[in-house]
C-alpha cells in the first residue's frame, strides 16, 4: 500500500509549468528513488509533499486520505538547499526545529542526546554551528531531519557534504531506518545510490514522469534482456533461431560475447547451444543496464 | 494559525536576540548616553566658569583699556602694557599670558575699531565673543562718560526692560492654564523621535533576520514545519517583544543612572539657575531655534506637564508604536526575503525609507506650528502617521482626528500585512537571485 499517493499534480508558476500531471505511488517501508535533471520539477513535487507550496490541480493523499497541515509533523525533510543557523548553539537549535515539529522541549532534549552519542558529538552541544566544519554540520543537520522519527524522510542529496567515511554512516543509518519501518523518498543525481537503495523510482524529465517502477525491472528492461558470456575456447557462432552474437571479443585469456536471444529462447536452451559448442564457459548472466545510461539516455532523448 | 508553534517561534527569536552581545552592549550603553545628554549641560555650566584667560592689552587708542573691568567672576584679568607689539608677541610663549590683545582704532572717533589677538592656542568662539562684548561694552561706558551729564550711567540702565513671556491657555470654561511652548516642543520631539527610531530599528531587525535564515538555507527547513506566515509573524512579533524589553530597560536604567549621578554631583545641580541653561541649551542645541526662548520657572514647567493629556498620549503612543511596527516591519520582511545579503537591500529599501524620513521631518514642523496642513496631512497618512500623529499630540488633536487616522493606519497595516505575506512566502524560496521590485509585485500576483 502506498503511504504517499500523488495523483495528476499539477504545478504552474505564472506561465511557467512546474509539473504537469505528474503521478506518484510511493510505497509503505520503501526507498523510493526520485530521480530527474535539474530544473525537471523534482524539488517542486517534494515541496508539494510538505505542503510547503499547494498543487494547482491534483491531490495528495497520506496514508491513503488527503493530506493536511498536521502530516507535516511526519515527515522529515532534509532539503537540498539546507543549512543551520550559524550563529546559534548546535543543542539549541536542534532542539527549536524539534519542537517546530512538535516535540515537547524536554522530549526533543532527550531523543537528541541519543542521537549526538550515537553519532560520537556529544561534545558539539554547545558549539556555535559556524565553529564547525561542513560535514559536521551536515551531520546535525541529519540528526534533526530524523529525530521526531517521521514516518516519512525526504532526502534529497543527503549524501553531499560528507567524506566516504560518513556517507557510509549516513547511508547505513537510513537502511537502518528502513528496517524500522520508515518510507524514504530519495532525490539524488547519484546513481549509484538509487542501484544500492532504491526499491522503486519515478523519473522526472521537464515536468512529466517518463518512467517508474522497481529498479531491478528497469534495469532488466533496459539490459534489453542480452546474456553476457565469458568463456574459453575456440570463438562462438549465432545459431539462428535461438541467438545472434551482438558481440565477442578477446579479453586476456578468456573471450566474452554478448547474445541476443530469439524471442521466446530461455536459459536452458541457450546454455545448451553453448555447450554444444565445446566451449568452456566461465560465466554466464542476464545483463542489466546501469541506471546511470538509463538515465542519460532517457533526457537526453 | 497554530499558536503551539508561534510560541515556539517567537521565543527562539526573542531569547536569540536579547542574549547577544550586542544587545547588551545597546541596552547598557543607551542610558549611560541619554544620562550624559541630561547631566552634561549642567556639568558644562559648571565647569566652564572655572575657565579664566589672562589677556595682555596693549591699547593704541588709549581709550579702551581703562573701562576693560576684570570679571566678577575672575574669568578675565586683562593687564595693560604699552611695549612694542613685535617684542609683545615673541614675549608671549614665557610671560604668562594666554591671549594678546591689541587695540587700535580706525578714526578718532572711536566709531570703529580694530582688534587683533595672538594666542599660543586658537581661541574658542566663546573666548573671542567675550572679548567683543567686553570692548564694545567699555566703548559704551567711555561715551556715556564723556558726556559729562550726571546720573547718565543710571539712565542707561533704566531705558533697558527684562521681559519674560508667560503663555496660557484657556479651555471652553475660561480657566487657564501656564503653558510653556518650550515644554509642548521637547515632549513632540521626544515622541516623535521614540517611534521613529524605534521603528527604524527594529524594522530593520525584522529584515536581518529574515535575511539570516534564508542566507543560512535554515529557512527550507523551517517552513517544512510551520507555515510562511507562522514564522514571519511569530518573528515580527519576536522583535516587537525585544523592542519593548529594550526600551523598559532604557527607561530604567537612564532614570537610575540620572538619579544615582544627580546624588554624587549634588543639589546644586539643580538649582535653578541650572535648571535653566539646561533647558536653554536643550532648546538651542536641539533645533537651533529660540535661543532666546524666555526662560520659564520649574513650577512652569511643572504646570505645563501636568496640563498635557498623558493618559491619550501613553495610549496613543502604544497603539501608534504597535500599528506603525506592524506596517512597517512586515514590508521590512517582504524585502528581506527577496535578497540572500543585507548589502542588496539597499534599492529595495528606498520606499520604506523615504516615508520615514519624511515623517521625521514632518515631525519637526509639528513641533514648531502644530496646526500646518502639511502637519495635519502627515499625521493622517498611515505612513507618516505613526511619528508625526506622536508630535502633534501634546498640543492637543481633535479626537475625531486620531479616530480617522488611526483607522486608516489600521486598514493599511492589514493591507500590507497581507500583501508582505504573499511576498515573503515565494521570496524566500527563491534561492540564488537578488529580486527587483518587477519581482517583488509578479511574487504578490502569484496564487
Amino acid at each position: 500500500m502506498s503511504l504517499i499517493s500523488c495523483q495528476h499534480i499539477s504545478k504552474r508558476f505564472g506561465t511557467k509549468t512546474a509539473l504537469d500531471d505528474v503521478s506518484v505511488e510511493i510505497p509503505q517501508g520503501q526507498i523510493f528513488g526520485l530521480l530527474g535533471p535539474n530544473g525537471a520539477g523534482k524539488t517542486t513535487l517534494i515541496r508539494i509533499i510538505n505542503r510547503i507550496l499547494i498543487q494547482n490541480e491534483g491531490a495528495v493523499l497520506f496514508d491513503g486520505r488527503p493530506i493536511t497541515r498536521e502530516d507535516v509533523a511526519r515527515i522529515g525533510y532534509l532539503p537540498e538547499e539546507r543549512g543551520l543557523y550559524r550563529k546559534m548553539k548546535v543543542g539549541e537549535q536542534a532542539k527549536y526545529l524539534a519542537q517546530l515539529k512538535g516535540m515537547s522541549a524536554s522530549e526533543a532534549s532527550a531523543e537528541l542526546k541519543k542521537w549526538f552519542q550515537k553519532f560520537g558529538i556529544a561534545s558539539w552541544w554547545n558549539k556555535k554551528v559556524e565553529e564547525l566544519s561542513k560535514g559536521m554540520a551536515q551531520k546535525v543537520q541529519f540528526i534533526t531531519t530524523v529525530v521526531h522519527r517521521p514516518s516519512l524522510l525526504i532526502l534529497d542529496e543527503p549524501f553531499s557534504g560528507f567524506d566516504p567515511v560518513n556517507a557510509q554512516l549516513i547511508r547505513d543509518e537510513i537502511l537502518a531506518l528502513k528496517d524500522q519501518g520508515a518510507t524514504i523518498l530519495l532525490s539524488t543525481h547519484n546513481m549509484e545510490s538509487v542501484e544500492q537503495l532504491c526499491d522503486n523510482i519515478a523519473l522526472i524529465n521537464k515536468s512529466r514522469v517518463v518512467l517508474a517502477g522497481s529498479v531491478e525491472q528497469i534495469r532488466r528492461d533496459y539490459g534489453q534482456h542480452h546474456r553476457s558470456v565469458e568463456y574459453t575456447g575456440k570463438p562462438l557462432a549465432a545459431v539462428p533461431g535461438l541467438f545472434e552474437l551482438v558481440s565477442d571479443e578477446d579479453a586476456d585469456e578468456r573471450r566474452k560475447a554478448m547474445l541476443k536471444p530469439a524471442l521466446g529462447t530461455d536459459n536452458t536452451a541457450l546454455l545448451q547451444a553453448l555447450l554444444a559448442q565445446e566451449v568452456n564457459i566461465l560465466s554466464f548472466s542476464e545483463t542489466t543496464a546501469r541506471m546511470n545510461d538509463i538515465f542519460i539516455s532517457l533526457v537526453q532523448s | 494559525m497554530n499558536l503551539r508553534t508561534i510560541r515556539v517561534i517567537i521565543a527562539r527569536e526573542y531569547f536569540n536576540k536579547v542574549k547577544k552581545k550586542s544587545f547588551l552592549i545597546i541596552t547598557f550603553v543607551v542610558p549611560v548616553l541619554f544620562a550624559l545628554m541630561t547631566i552634561l549641560p549642567a556639568l558644562i555650566m559648571l565647569f566652564a566658569k572655572e575657565e579664566s584667560k589672562k589677556v595682555q592689552v596693549l591699547d593704541r587708542s588709549a581709550v579702551v583699556q581703562p573701562y576693560l573691568t576684570d570679571n566678577a567672576l575672575a574669568t578675565y584679568t586683562f593687564s595693560p602694557s604699552d611695549a612694542s607689539v613685535d617684542s609683545l608677541k615673541s614675549a608671549l610663549p614665557n610671560s604668562g599670558q594666554d591671549i594678546l590683545l591689541v587695540i587700535t582704532p580706525d578714526s578718532d572717533s572711536l566709531f570703529n575699531l580694530k582688534a587683533e589677538t595672538y594666542s599660543l592656542k586658537p581661541l574658542g568662539e566663546g573666548v573671542k565673543g567675550e572679548l567683543q562684548a567686553r570692548i564694545r561694552q567699555a566703548v559704551k561706558d567711555k561715551r556715556i562718560e564723556d558726556y559729562g551729564i550726571n546720573g547718565l550711567p543710571a539712565i542707561v540702565e533704566n531705558v533697558e526692560s527684562r521681559l519674560t513671556v508667560r503663555s496660557y491657555t484657556l479651555n471652553e470654561q475660561g480657566q487657564e492654564t501656564v503653558s510653556e511652548s518650550g515644554v509642548f516642543m521637547t515632549v513632540s520631539m521626544i515622541l516623535g523621535m521614540m517611534i521613529f527610531l524605534f521603528i527604524t530599528l527594529f524594522g530593520g531587525g525584522v529584515m536581518s533576520s529574515v535575511i539570516e535564515e534564508k542566507a543560512s538555507r535554515v529557512v527550507e527547513v523551517l517552513i517544512s514545519s510551520v507555515r510562511a506566515t507562522e514564522l514571519m509573524f511569530g518573528k515580527i512579533i519576536g522583535v516587537a517583544l525585544v523592542a519593548l524589553t529594550q526600551f523598559s530597560l532604557w527607561i530604567v536604567l537612564t532614570a537610575a543612572l540620572i538619579g544615582l549621578a544627580g546624588g554624587m554631583i549634588g543639589k546644586d545641580l539643580l538649582t535653578r539657575e541650572n535648571v535653566q541653561a539646561m533647558t536653554e541649551m536643550a532648546d538651542s542645541g536641539a533645533m537651533g531655534m529660540h535661543p532666546d526662548l524666555s526662560v520659564s520657572s520649574a513650577g512652569d514647567l511643572m504646570t505645563t506637564l501636568a496640563s498635557m493629556p498623558w493618559g491619550e498620549i501613553i495610549l496613543c503612543f502604544f497603539v501608534y508604536f504597535l500599528f506603525g511596527y506592524l506596517l512597517y516591519a512586515s514590508l521590512f520582511a517582504a524585502i528581506g526575503s527577496a535578497v540572500e545579503n543585507e548589502a542588496d537591500t539597499q534599492q529595495l529599501q528606498i520606499p520604506l525609507t523615504i516615508p520615514l524620513m519624511l515623517g521625521f521631518f514632518i515631525s519637526i514642523v509639528a513641533f514648531r506650528a502644530p496646526d500646518s496642513p502639511v502637519v495635519f496631512w502627515g499625521s493622517m497618512i498611515p505612513f507618516t502617521s505613526p511619528i508625526v500623529m506622536l508630535a502633534r499630540l501634546p498640543f492637543g488633536v481633535p479626537a475625531w482626528e486620531i479616530a480617522v487616522s488611526i483607522v486608516l493606519l489600521l486598514l493599511t497595516v492589514l493591507l500590507c500585512a497581507w500583501a508582505s505575506a504573499k511576498i515573503y512566502k515565494v521570496g524566500i524560496l527563491m534561492f540564488g537571485k537578488k529580486g527587483s521590485f518587477k519581482d517583488l509585485w509578479k511574487w504578490l500576483k502569484m496564487k
